[in-house]
């Protein structure tokens, strides 16, 4: 059982929890014990970070991943995973009174200060990533390894996937960033694989809502379709969040013979209501979405037309055998959480900030044996070991097995299929996009 | 000189042609209107046929199937717009909370809706159709028109003496207000209005155009309400005062017309039609938004401008030729340039004719 040291939860607010490093626990198994046996006569304190949005708007989703990586710390420490070395935790928080949320300035400010600290070895995050886009260049001019548990945005680090982004111009460095998140180019080939093999579309017409997200995922979606045979009929039609009547277009869509909708963006720009309003306008073909359609606003906004409407998300990573242990684990260190926080099920992301700490820990270990159970003095050094060790690392964790391919994307790319039935999301299929680009079903 | 709409132009009819006043006022303004009717079926099938060029195998059913979609959103900007005609006809006042009298329409339909089960009774057949509307809008119109005389006696009156300015900031203060208050209420997220069920059968297809019930229902409401108000300025005592009033507010008073009634029942009627738009909206769409009023006010205010503000019979042509503008400029340059293009068209009016479509020259009081 988790027993906090007397005094050690009395200040109230979640950066001052997220910050405690010295809890006990008795109890549980971490994917990363296996004992420090080679560093046995290691000696020091390394700091390893988090860096995520924990306060405003974005109360509701960073503090989860914050949870997860200082729970990978605990338990690392618990278990002499780094032998006689011990991992300090530190918490940082990207959110700002003006944004009330994520900030990409403040995010920008938080790792250049970690960057300078020369205890730092690396940092779980940034959350958004717009956030990302201000700390990459930062992170790699400083080789201060970033591992993100949440940017899908594959601008940040495929070149040519975003027109709003210049990826190359972000590494001013070494490649310091890496994630353990599949991104929307994963996600636009899954899609684009269900529209043409399994909803057989031949002609689709597409939405999106002129966003960073949703206008990225259909221009990358439009690009696979194609190629997949798939035709675009109409001009695809890009349009602002405040839209609320979408007949014009349906209408092109419905005359143009179109045999499939597809929308990118969030539903709080539309994705429900196109389904919506799909009927009225005589269009009784599939509709698919991306991550973003996927959420009960969606079947609120669509009524009683929600019904087969088809999208792809993360994968359910709370129903993932691997990572059973890890909730139970979470809700017993946090049991003295007031609701949600003590519940690691009620953001998806809470696994893949646990995850993302405990590969950060394991590469630490390997660049540690690798020279020969001493901290480098030169942090520098310690911190290009790291990189080198991250590039090659395999690790089964949580929400599955990851490896970084050069980019430094996850190999880990499984989306799930879901479909609206009887007015709710229900889980279809697992699908999971190959290094060369093959799509396949996986349960 | 009075704003052109309240003042009566068309003689009443007599004889046979008062059995049936909107066949014949129907027929009267298509034959007068010929060659602008000819024009506009001649440039519609102008654009068909391009649409057809640029890659569209049906042009033409799409033609006519955006001519649909113009018309039922343009009835909705109509019935707001005249609204906002009216204030402004009458104090000369751009009523900023109009828009969100609107949305606080929309809501107050779903609280008779669920207060009467009428979502059931309407889904029951015909009759309970009917019947449900029968209901919902009389008193949803009845609760909105006092909604928005309780906004003028409480924000505007007491200001009428006051410098322009300072009725107008009251009334985007009101309009914070409401938002504020819908916003707290309901929740920032679209709300369900439940009525998917009421008006689903398709009444018939034309040339491959598929038109439903509900998009018969929302043009014949729009313009149903237009006609009613036309006849109750033109012909009652009270329809009087109001004209008396917009055109000469001091010399109404001399006369012994009492100007707060007036005012207050201009303020009931505009905010009568907002909710008549609110309830065709919440049907034809299905859902509501605290600030949906919001956006559609600031379009249906473009409106009432393009057809010549202060002009009823303007606001109600601003309304459905803005809901042209916005569809076929959708279907033609791109969805993403609609509202572009709604203010594009009144910068170039307004350059050209400063009064509107069907305005004339208002004198500004000194």
């Amino acid at each position: 059982m988790y027993k906090p040291k007397a005094g050690a939860l009395s200040v109230a607010g979640i950066a001052s929890l997220a910050v405690l490093s010295a809890c006990g626990t008795t109890g549980g198994g971490g994917p990363t014990s296996g004992g420090g046996g080679a560093l046995g006569s290691c000696r020091g304190t390394i700091t390893v970070a988090t860096d995520l949005p924990l306060t405003g708007g974005d109360a509701t989703d960073g503090p989860f991943p914050a949870y997860g990586a200082q729970l990978a710390v605990t338990q690392a420490n618990d278990h002499h995973t780094l032998g006689g070395c011990r991992l300090k935790y530190v918490s940082k928080d990207d959110s700002s009174v003006a944004q009330n949320g994520h900030d990409p300035a403040q995010g920008a400010a938080n790792i250049t200060a970690l960057a300078a600290d020369s205890s730092v070895i690396g940092v779980v995050g940034p959350f958004n990533s717009s956030v990302a886009l201000t700390e990459i260049p930062i992170a790699s001019q400083n080789h201060l390894p970033l591992i993100s548990p949440a940017n899908t945005n594959p601008g940040l680090t495929q070149p040519g996937t975003n027109p709003a982004i210049d990826t190359n111009a972000l590494y001013k460095g070494v490649h310091s960033y890496f994630r353990v998140i599949a991104t929307d180019t994963d996600q636009a080939e899954i899609l684009a694989y269900v529209a043409t093999k399994e909803l057989s579309a031949t002609k689709a017409f597409l939405f999106d809502d002129q966003q960073t997200y949703g206008k990225g995922l259909r221009l990358l979606f439009q690009k696979f379709y194609t190629q997949d045979g798939g035709t675009v009929v109409g001009s695809p039609a890009s349009l602002p969040s405040s839209t609320k009547t979408f007949s014009t277009q349906l209408g092109e869509a419905s005359t143009d013979g179109a045999k499939l909708v597809f929308f990118g963006g969030t539903t709080g720009n539309g994705c429900g209501l196109v389904r919506g309003q799909m009927a009225a306008a005589g269009l009784t073909v599939p509709f698919l979405g991306g991550d973003g359609c996927e959420d009960t606003k969606f079947l609120t906004d669509a009524g009683a037309n929600a019904n087969g409407a088809e999208a792809t998300s993360a994968p359910d990573v709370t129903k993932l055998a691997s990572a059973a242990t890890f909730y139970s684990d979470y809700a017993a260190a946090y049991s003295n959480l007031t609701a949600p926080y003590n519940d690691g099920k009620k953001e998806p992301y809470t696994a893949y900030g646990y995850d993302a700490m405990n590969i950060l820990i394991k590469a630490i270990k390997a660049a540690l044996i690798n020279n020969h159970a001493k901290v480098p003095a030169d942090i520098m050094t310690f911190r290009d070991d790291v990189i080198t060790q991250l590039h090659s690392v395999s690790y089964d964790g949580a929400i599955g097995h990851t490896t970084f391919d050069t980019n430094g994307d996850t190999t880990n790319t499984g989306f799930t299929l879901y479909q609206v039935q009887s007015g709710a999301w229900a889980t279809k299929e697992t699908l999971a996009v190959d290094t060369s680009g093959n799509v396949s079903v996986k349960s | 000189m009075a704003p052109a709409g309240l003042v009566p132009r068309v003689r009443r009819p007599t004889g046979a042609g008062r059995a049936i006043p909107v066949l014949r006022g129907m027929y009267r303004w298509a034959s007068g209107n010929f060659p602008a009717i000819l024009l506009l079926v001649i440039a519609l099938t102008v654009i068909g046929v391009f649409l057809q060029g640029q890659g569209h195998d049906q042009g033409l059913t799409l033609m006519g199937l955006q001519l649909r979609n113009a018309l039922v959103l343009g009835a909705i900007y109509a019935l707001v717009a005249i609204g906002y005609t009216m204030v402004y006809g009458i104090i000369e006042l751009i009523n900023f909370a109009h828009g969100d009298v609107f949305t606080a329409s929309g809501f107050y339909a779903i609280l008779i809706a669920t207060l009467f089960g009428l979502n059931g009774l309407a889904a029951g057949g015909p009759g309970g159709l009917v019947l449900a509307l029968l209901i919902l809008f009389p008193v949803v119109m009845l609760m909105s028109g006092l909604t928005g005389m309780i906004i003028e006696r409480v924000a505007y009156r007491r200001l009428r003496s006051s410098p322009r300015l300072a009725p107008l900031i009251t009334a985007i203060g009101v309009s914070f207000f409401l938002e504020g208050f819908m916003l707290t209420r309901a929740g920032p997220d679209n709300v369900p209005t439940g009525r998917s069920a009421w008006i689903t059968t398709h009444a018939f297809t034309f040339g491959g155009v598929s038109v439903s019930w509900k998009d018969i229902f929302v043009v014949a409401v729009a313009l149903g309400l237009m006609f009613a108000l036309g006849a109750f300025i033109r012909g009652t005592r009270l329809g009087k005062a109001m004209r008396s009033t917009a055109q000469d507010r001091d010399a109404a008073l001399l006369c012994g017309i009492n100007i707060n009634r007036t005012i207050s029942v201009t303020f009931f009627i505009g905010s009568a039609l907002a909710a008549a738009a609110a309830i065709v909206y919440t049907i034809n769409l299905e859902f509501i938004q605290w600030n949906l009023g919001y956006r559609l006010g600031i379009i249906a205010f473009t409106a009432a401008v393009l057809g010549g503000i202060g002009n009823i019979v303007g606001a109600g042509l601003g309304g459905f030729l803005i809901g042209a503008i916005y569809v076929f400029g959708g279907q033609l340059v791109g969805g993403e340039w609609s509202e572009a293009l709604i203010f594009a068209v009144l910068v170039i009016i307004l350059t050209f004719r400063p009064v509107g479509l069907l305005g004339v020259e208002v004198t500004t009081r000194a």
